[in-house]
């Protein structure tokens, strides 16, 4: 039978700047994306990841990169207070009524907001992980964008590769932390960074966080 | 333990009943207004808080018992707080403002490297033993500023 799940080391070039806003953007994180991207399907997301997961932890590193370039972008969004509301999304009053209607004559009420991101240069993208590399390469593959602010050409994917690699998504070769490993499941070098941090997906909800083992934020 | 379990263990206890989930029972007292020593209610909307074992520091005068009320500015405070934490037991480093600080913006600092002070707008992280960068947070370059003066 042959050997589905191995060691690998995953790189992308990029085309265009990048916007993580100081996370991990973790290899799982990523393919749970695009699983969900493609299906819909949440619980499929962060169950059907091809890496190695033991005890809940995705053998998948974060990603490193060499900054050649930092910089800043805002973009300004603007609230369309005509468009229809889903009012099933929006948080609810003690009176299990939304906060209060949008109104159509105060600016306040439906002005323009700035959002910034800081946004970095990097020639490639790389991640280190155990899992299956043909299964990876097919979701990866289908990517041309990554990070935030997709939609405005940042993080455009040029090239990827997946190669056999020497590291298991964990720790590195002096035992330091490629990931958020909570602090009972890290066996590596116990001076590394501790962190409270999400260590699973969905690594947004507060309720996944732990103290972690730690490598810096991208 | 996590982030919420310790919030409410050191602080949101002496505030709000503790049910249902912990981030349930974190959000509730992080919300809803509380009684202060004068006799009125308010949220936790201004000044600062520190949570740590045992006695938790906070700038609003509360009725609430079990916390100790300090007058110091939140540069004061943090400061003190970073210059005698043996790095040991974590700490959640908190700043009010009109708006409540958001669940998902409460965080335990655990490592003198990687400080993080909580607030509406966001979460500011930054290493104590080292000079801020140019393009540090406030908090950080208050504390420093402070530090060299003194």
């Amino acid at each position: 039978m042959a050997k589905t799940v191995d060691k690998i080391k995953v790189t992308m070039s990029l085309g265009s700047p990048i916007v993580i806003n100081g996370g991990y953007m973790t290899l799982d994180a990523l393919l749970a994306g695009i699983i969900f991207d493609q299906t819909g399907d949440i619980e499929k997301a962060h169950s059907q990841i091809p890496l190695a997961n033991s005890h809940g932890l995705w053998h998948g590193s974060a990603a490193i990169v060499e900054k050649t370039d930092m910089g800043r972008t805002a973009f300004v969004a603007n609230l369309r207070a005509m468009h229809d509301l889903d009012h099933e999304l929006i948080a609810k009053n003690k009176y299990g009524k939304v906060h209060r209607a949008i109104g159509l004559t105060r600016r306040s009420d439906f002005g323009a907001v700035m959002n910034s991101y800081k946004s970095f240069s990097a020639p490639e993208i790389t991640w280190y992980a155990t899992g299956d590399a043909a299964k990876v390469e097919a979701l990866l593959s289908a990517v041309e964008f990554i990070g935030k602010r997709r939609a405005s050409g940042y993080g455009q994917v040029v090239g990827l590769r997946i190669e056999d690699g020497d590291l298991d998504g964990i720790t590195g070769h002096f035992g330091e932390p490629l990931r958020p490993v909570p602090v009972e499941l890290f066996s590596g070098d116990k001076t590394a960074l501790k962190a409270d941090t999400a260590w699973r997906p969905a690594y947004w909800h507060p309720t996944n966080r732990a103290i972690c083992f730690a490598p810096e934020v991208v | 333990m996590n982030t919420f379990e310790f919030f409410n263990e050191h602080f949101g206890r002496h505030l709000v009943p503790i049910e249902g989930e912990p981030h349930e029972a974190t959000h509730h007292a992080l919300s809803t207004s509380h009684k202060l020593l004068k006799g009125t209610v308010s949220r936790l909307s201004s000044g600062w808080a520190i949570v740590r074992p045992g006695l938790s520091s906070v700038q609003l005068k509360l009725a609430a018992t079990g916390l100790k009320y300090d007058t110091r500015t939140r540069i004061e405070s943090f400061m003190e707080e970073l210059d005698t934490w043996n790095g040991k037991e974590p700490r959640i480093f908190l700043m009010f403002d009109k708006a409540p600080v958001p669940i998902s913006n409460v965080f335990l600092t655990v490592d003198r490297r990687l400080v993080r002070i909580c607030s509406p707008a966001g979460v500011e992280t930054f290493n104590a033993d080292v000079p801020p960068p140019e393009d540090a947070g406030g908090i950080q370059k208050a504390i420093w500023k402070r530090k060299s003066f003194s």
